[in-house]
């Protein structure tokens, strides 16, 4: 009896699951019949709640197109978007793409312009083109002449710092004792290594904060950009112009005129100096990226954040920085040209919604969710329309000056189909250089700018 | 005991961690002291609306098909690896088919790294355009799961005497009769043994939901988790609360199964 | 009766070779013929033959050798301790108060998602605020950059295999343990000898086919690692936490997409694999357990 029990319990059990998987395969599937033009829309995480803001606001409008945007990690976005540009399977219709990695899909994303000029019925008759940034409509938007994409979202980095204990008197005037002028946002690296010391207890007791700024050199992408922000100090200062000629949009800081590598030069080794350097008062600066620098400074530990606009979207709400327009002040990036980031929205060639997804990406760049986008989620905007608009300016009147002078000035990673590759590798090196396992730093730099050319066909 | 109470207290906090990090303020994720049990508690993680968030695309309400994927996959995984690798765990024990070229064969399948042979894989599915599709999945999980599920069926199996199958050759029952009559109900503990272990594995498995998907028509939970992943996103509660979402099932399955777990997991290795 | 019986053995494993041979040897194949290319996708250009080209380069590059050092330090020093941790908690978990409860919670690592593991860790470790280095200060320890420098970051994701598997040796030791007829490890007693000889006498040389299993097991999975390289510390600082599967991953499907390479460097893990497993059991003689 007990046997006969444990067999019907066995059947029992296997037809449950049977029965389960069946049902819920087949009603998914009967789901999924029934769905309109669905445009997937690929994201970082960074764009994506804009991005859903926006599909809301589009579908309303819209209602025969629905619209699912799927964040992904960065390091995964990249390879997803590659895979299917190869695989030309569609698999997704939109996606944001990071500004250096233009040369590599462009292959794969329909041409805008060309799109527009074949349906013109699409075309939105109140989208301005001259409205965008010069500079953000060209990288984020154009490769080789191809229209890639629509700029979504501008952005160069920014240092943010503590209103407040810079401009209390007592520490003004410790300052001006110590270093014999005023304190202000450094303009220079040199000045912020002065400032940084100021700020950090165990070089003055008398700091309010920890360590005198936060850095991110983890071993990731973020790396990679952080550099430039020190090289390109020097890369665009009147000799640095001089001696390796002008920096294109395309090939940008880290290489010379003639498309050589530039950084293995003795600006390139005092660049890492420099970050080695600082980075003594920061901390934690090898185990820390995005996140680890926004916790930091955001609970008062240190006084100064290289950082990109996001953060400030969180920052509001952590009671350290409450009220935080009095709290958190925005300066120019020290070196005065801060490393451009920033994504463009592009359409897949591949894609079996093209129509669609153009009156999506239209609506998505438009002046409207522009402004949307900053308003509410602090991403950078690409419109001179936005950045004059009194609205916003009351709302960040630093957009005026230190925005526009900064996107003007930015500098940039390159945008060639190997920079992914190149900057992979740098980063190993830069990696090791930090950790101190390459003393001779210009040895280490000779070796990168060789791998580099390797990879370039030379 | 004290010991006990050590060991118990690392296995432990992590999990009690990213469960208390589900409910905590955004102002509590990172603060100096850590702090170990919150003054109060919120249910905005789930909704996506702390630190700076809107809603949208961090609240947990995102996640529905992503458990459906989980679900259905982890479940047909479990299922369909648990009765070939029996069945095959049968040829195997009382036939001998194959012989050990064959065991070791199927036993060494379980040593394939994932990462070395998915590329060939997605071109494979790219082929018959089967990619972003749950069976594909399915498919990769079942190579991974019923190698080691064979293994423990053929050593429980082994337990079972002869004699019984005899007993029911003379009764004229064929062999597949036998197997489902008398070999499989009375390996149950083996068999819920195995299923648990497949449903584990494959609830956790990441690369390959990774790259074989691309949107939330297949994509399963570990791949959910990574839309909050490093650097750029800092939504720690959301992700705290996702990763309690992802975490709970197979642990309560898991919980309800260790019985059987005990049970079935000795690989036949103990002899009285 | 008896041709019928074959015929119906054989259909029996039909579905797992033909599962297997579709998604494991045509790959294999695949992967042997792209190893010999240098192929890679992001440029889809043509496929230039090299030979064995691919597989010398191994030798030579850096951080493939480092890749396998990380590697090799895993299986020297995790997995030894998850073997005597796992082995010791079942001992003493055994005949415990409450052991229902205990051994639940000592089960709960292993059913923890990889992926949800590493993220809980990534908060433990955290340098500014996480509690690992609040405990340690209670210890007079200061603050360890746990992700940022090379030796912590090995230390911690040697923590997190051990956190995560031990439950899993201690589930199948303990298993055998109950499995042992209590008259056996009662007569063990009787005997005089304390618990800990009747531990070594008598029970142990009864687990040993289990230990080995679980020890070829646990082997191979550390060999696989990738989950939580890549969900804690991306295969930072430097190089320090590459394990061989990320290496394989970065090379092939991240950045590089060096499809060719990528190949060269599986096939080699999997011969090494192949080697390592196949001494082990014929070591362990496990043959003989599965009475073939």
């Amino acid at each position: 009896m007990k046997r006969k029990l444990l067999i019907l319990c066995t059947y029992a059990v296997c037809v449950f699951f049977a029965l389960g998987f069946v049902s819920l395969s087949f009603g998914s599937q009967k789901e999924e019949g029934k769905k309109a033009v669905t445009l997937n829309v690929l994201s970082s995480p960074d764009n994506a709640d804009a991005l859903a803001e926006i599909s809301k606001r589009f579908i309303r409008i819209n209602p025969d197109i629905k619209v699912e945007v799927s964040p992904v990690s960065w390091e995964v976005l990249y390879p997803q978007i590659l895979a299917d540009i190869n695989a030309k399977t569609g698999a997704f219709d939109v996606c944001t793409w990071d500004l250096m990695t233009a040369g590599s899909i462009a292959k794969g994303m329909l041409d805008l312009e060309k799109f527009a000029q074949e349906n013109p019925d699409f075309v939105d008759p109140d989208f301005n083109h001259d409205d965008f940034i010069p500079t953000a409509a060209y990288v984020y938007g154009k490769w080789e002449g191809k229209n890639i994409g629509y700029p979504f979202y501008g952005a160069t980095m920014f240092l943010f710092y503590r209103k407040d204990y810079f401009e209390e008197p007592m520490y003004q005037a410790a300052f001006e004792r110590m270093y014999g002028r005023k304190l202000s946002p450094p303009k220079t690296w040199e000045e912020a290594l002065e400032v940084t010391k100021f700020f950090t207890k165990s070089e003055n007791s008398m700091s309010p904060t920890e360590y005198g700024i936060t850095l991110m050199f983890p071993r990731s992408h973020t790396l990679f950009y952080m550099y430039i922000n020190w090289f390109a100090q020097m890369r665009r200062s009147s000799r640095g112009i001089a001696k390796y000629g002008d920096v294109s949009l395309d090939w940008g800081d880290l290489f010379t005129a003639d498309k050589k590598p530039a950084f293995n030069s003795p600006e390139g080794v005092k660049a890492m100096e420099m970050m080695m350097e600082i980075m003594q008062y920061s901390p934690d600066p090898l185990g820390s990226d995005y996140g680890e620098t926004y916790e930091a400074f955001g609970h008062g530990i240190a006084a100064m954040c290289p950082s990109w606009t996001a953060v400030l979207s969180g920052w509001k709400d952590l009671p350290e920085l409450s009220p935080i327009n009095d709290k958190v002040g925005v300066a120019v990036i020290p070196g005065g040209h801060p490393v451009s980031g920033g994504w463009g929205l592009g359409i897949n060639d591949a894609s079996k919604h093209k129509e669609a997804a153009f009156r999506f990406v239209q609506y998505a760049t438009n002046t409207e969710s522009d402004k949307l986008q900053w308003m509410q989620f602090r991403i950078g905007p690409t419109r001179f329309s936005v950045l004059k608009d009194p609205e916003v300016l009351a709302d960040s009147p630093w957009m005026e000056g230190v925005y526009a002078y900064s996107l003007e000035n930015a500098s940039h990673r390159p945008r060639i189909p190997a920079e992914p590759k190149l900057e992979d590798i740098m980063v190993g090196t830069l990696s090791e250089i930090l950790l101190g396992n390459k003393p001779n730093i210009a040895d280490a730099l000779d070796k990168l700018a060789m791998e580099w050319n390797k990879i370039l066909g030379r | 005991m004290v010991l006990a109470v050590f060991i118990l207290i690392f296995f432990l906090f992590p999990i009690y961690w990213l469960g208390i990090t589900a409910f905590k303020h955004s102002e509590d994720w990172f603060k100096w002291p850590p702090v170990l049990i919150p003054k109060s508690l919120t249910f905005n993680n789930f909704l996506g609306t702390e630190g700076g968030f809107f809603g949208g695309i961090a609240s947990i309400a995102t996640v529905v098909p992503y458990l459906r994927n989980s679900l259905i996959v982890a479940i047909a995984t479990a299922f369909i690896s648990t009765l070939i690798s029996s069945m095959a765990a049968y040829s195997i024990s009382r036939f001998k088919t194959g012989g050990i070229v064959f065991a070791n064969w199927i036993i060494s399948l379980r040593m394939l790294p994932p990462v070395a042979v998915i590329l060939p894989l997605y071109i494979f599915f790219k082929q018959f355009g089967m990619l972003n599709t749950r069976l594909a999945i399915i498919l990769c999980h079942l190579v991974f799961t019923t190698p080691l599920s064979t293994w423990i069926l053929i050593t429980f199996f082994k337990e079972i005497p002869k004699e019984m199958d005899e007993a029911s050759y003379v009764d004229g029952a064929s062999p597949l009769q036998c197997f489902f009559r008398i070999v499989l109900p009375l390996s149950a503990p083996g068999l819920a043994a195995v299923t648990t272990l497949a449903f584990i594995q494959s609830w956790g498995e990441f690369l390959i939901a990774l790259l074989l998907t691309s949107n939330s028509d297949a994509q399963t939970l570990p791949v959910y988790l990574g839309r909050y992943i490093t650097g750029f996103r800092i939504a720690w509660g959301p992700l705290a609360a996702a990763g309690l979402i992802v975490m709970i099932p197979v642990i309560v399955f898991s919980l309800l199964m260790q019985r059987y777990l005990i049970k079935g997991l000795t690989f036949g290795a103990v002899k009285g | 009766m008896h041709k019928q019986k074959k015929l119906i053995a054989l259909l029996l494993i039909l579905p797992i070779v033909l599962l297997f041979a579709g998604l494991t040897i045509f790959p294999f194949l695949y992967m042997i013929y792209m190893s010999m290319h240098d192929y890679d996708l992001s440029e889809s250009t043509e496929w230039n033959f090299i030979g064995l080209r691919n597989y010398t380069d191994i030798f030579k590059d850096e951080l493939a050798i480092s890749s396998v050092h990380f590697t090799a330090l895993l299986i020297f020093i995790a997995l030894p301790i998850e073997m005597v941790l796992g082995m010791f908690i079942a001992w003493l978990f055994r005949d415990m108060a409450g052991e229902k409860i205990i051994r639940s919670t000592a089960l709960l690592p292993m059913m923890v998602p990889p992926v949800v593991a590493g993220i809980a860790w990534k908060m433990l470790f955290n340098y500014n605020f996480g509690p690992l280095n609040y405990f340690l200060s209670f210890l007079g320890i200061e603050k360890i950059s746990w992700l940022g420098n090379e030796f912590f970051a090995r230390t911690g994701l040697i923590v997190i295999d051990v956190w995560q598997w031990t439950p899993f040796v201690f589930l199948v030791i303990y298993s055998g343990l109950m499995s042992i007829p209590k008259e056996l490890s009662d007569a063990a007693k009787v005997d005089g000898a304390n618990p800990f000889k009747a531990l070594l006498r008598v029970e142990m040389p009864i687990l040993m086919p289990l230990i080995s299993t679980v020890l070829i097991i646990r082997m191979i999975d550390i060999l696989k690692l990738f989950d939580i390289v890549f969900m804690v510390t991306w295969g930072g600082p430097g190089h320090a936490t590459h394990s061989f599967s990320y290496y394989i991953y970065k090379v092939g499907l991240s950045y590089g997409w060096n499809v060719g390479y990528a190949s060269a460097l599986s096939i080699l893990l999997l011969i090494v694999v192949i080697i390592l497993v196949n001494i082990l059991m014929r070591i362990l003689r496990i043959r003989e357990l599965l009475e073939l």
